[in-house]
């Protein structure tokens, strides 16, 4: 599904955020990607989606080398994946709906299956009874919810989360890692950013371990 | 499907329009401002050259005659037009009818020329010619031949002013051109720089339209929409704006016009001139909007 081949990023003339990194991550499984601020995750994520090119190594997502793919083309790659952030990034001025269904606005998705497409996602996370509302009006866990409704709405084939919990508070965090677990179970390959140690403990899953740009594997337990 | 995608392109251009009214509405307005004055010099054009028209069709040549030039005289110069194959009437005015005939065409000044001891205008003879393609060298031909004749004082000769006229249209469609074309290059920088600020204000919107798989397309088509729009309205309302001008002059200036009213009949702009400037709207909108999304929407 994901095989990720002597991947190097250096940033600056000295400064490598990816050393050497070498990964296979099989179709429907759950991963965890973890190591203290700095070491690289988020870079590996970005690599993932191709929102930064490495300096060296291959991506082959699905198959594809997604570093030939034309720039004009990437969204054929991003359009089998899941993103949800840190930080949401939900549109505040528009509707939970609306919100959601961007992601299947843009594959031009009849009017009457994307209200269907949406409705089902926001039940998944428990908020089909928000749907008029604005993401203002709702608690951090709750837009963090709405963030997985649009990135799952699709059926992507990879969800990717970079820190989803890094706002919330333990018990929200145990509900939203949850429901990462859930998703999975239909199948999606889930790859997981986060220093949350306990979390990891408890959800349990493949474990990869990044310190200083390096990729190690590590038990979950 | 495509209505679908229309609307809601359409949708988000409008929103924007609305989100950001404040500089759209300056943005507007310098549109408007440009396309309102190529519209008034297109216009002043139009009349000019409609009045250099109908004077050709009415081709006219006055003779003056000089104060002393008995009866007799003046009969044979006036059977010496009649007799040219060039002339289809012709009418010999006295002073007399001269004076009552200015009087007539500008009543404002109508207390001057009678406050004047004397009547300032000669007599002449009208000539109207046949109006069926005559060369302009055979009429000076006929005009110098009748000058020859002695109490000729001086001759005027309509198609000399229909072209002044004429040149006079084509000058203030230059003027209109070249003024306006300064304030449209103005348009399109000014457009150019509101879609950037727009396109900097919705950073994280387009951010996420990239991520969950937008084209490029998906993206820019609503700021192409949104210039296109912003020229098309301001090209609109200096339509709107060029009409009330066109209206509303004429009732200011009330009767003090006189004849020059006709000289300056105050007739719209021609249909091509109505959707060439609404097509320059909506030209220089999108231009606009497609520099800046060149420059600053790297997807």
């Amino acid at each position: 599904m994901i095989e990720l081949y002597h991947v190097w990023k250096r940033y600056q003339k000295t400064h490598w955020a990816l050393s050497d990194v070498n990964l296979s991550v099989k179709k429907g499984e759950f991963c965890f990607i973890t190591g203290p601020s700095g070491s690289g995750k988020t870079t590996l994520l970005k690599i993932l989606y191709r929102e930064v090119i490495p300096t060296e190594g291959q991506i082959i997502i699905g198959g594809k080398n997604i570093q030939r793919i034309p720039d004009h083309k990437i969204y054929t790659i991003r359009r089998q994946m899941g993103i949800v952030f840190q930080d949401f990034r939900l549109l505040f001025h528009k509707r939970v709906l609306d919100n959601v269904s961007i992601a299947l606005r843009v594959l031009k998705t009849p009017a009457r299956d994307m209200k269907r497409k949406t409705f089902i996602a926001l039940r998944l996370v428990n908020l089909h009874h928000k749907i008029w509302d604005y993401p203002s009006q709702l608690s951090y866990g709750e837009q963090q919810r709405v963030a997985i409704a649009r990135a799952v709405v699709n059926n992507p084939r990879i969800l990717l989360a970079d820190e989803p919990t890094g706002n919330l508070d333990p018990e929200l965090a145990h509900e939203i890692f949850g429901l990462f677990r859930e998703i999975n179970k239909e199948g999606t390959t889930v790859i997981i950013c986060t220093h949350d140690k306990e979390l990891i403990r408890r959800f349990g899953g493949r474990v990869l371990f990044l310190h200083e740009g390096k990729l190690s594997e590590k038990d979950s337990s | 499907m495509i209505l679908q995608r229309t609307k809601y392109f359409l949708r988000e251009a409008l929103d924007s329009l609305w989100h950001f009214k404040t500089r759209h509405f300056f943005s507007l307005t310098i549109i408007c401002l440009s396309f309102v004055i190529i519209g008034v010099f297109l216009a002043m054009s139009n009349n000019l050259r409609f009045k250099a028209r109908e004077l050709t069709k009415n081709l006219t040549v006055v003779f003056y005659l000089g104060k002393d030039v008995p009866a007799s005289r003046r009969d044979l110069i006036e059977d010496e037009i009649r007799r040219s194959p060039l002339v289809s009437s012709v009418r010999a005015l006295s002073p007399e009818e001269a004076s009552a005939k200015f009087i007539e065409d500008f009543p404002e000044l109508k207390d001057i020329v009678l406050n004047l001891n004397a009547n300032p205008f000669p007599a002449s003879i009208e000539a109207s010619l046949n109006n069926t393609g005559i060369l302009t060298e055979k009429i000076f031909q006929f005009i110098a031949e009748v000058k020859k004749n002695p109490g000729i004082e001086d001759v005027e000769f309509n198609r000399d002013w229909a072209e002044k006229i004429g040149s006079l249209g084509r000058l203030a469609e230059a003027i209109g051109f070249f003024l306006g074309g300064i304030l449209v290059l103005a348009s399109f920088f000014i457009i150019s720089n509101v879609i950037k600020l727009n396109v900097l204000a919705r950073q994280s919107e387009i951010e996420i339209l990239r991520l969950v798989g937008a084209t490029n397309a998906f993206i820019r088509i609503p700021f192409l929409l949104e210039g296109a729009m912003l020229g098309i309205a301001g090209s609109v309302l200096s339509l709107f704006i060029v009409f009330l001008l066109i209206k509303l002059f004429p009732l200011y200036l009330g009767t003090s016009l006189g004849a020059l009213r006709e000289i300056v009949g105050f007739r719209y702009l021609t249909l091509v001139q109505i959707f060439g400037i609404l097509f320059g709207g909506g030209s220089v909108g999108l231009m606009g909007s497609l520099s800046s999304l060149a420059r600053f929407l790297r997807i």
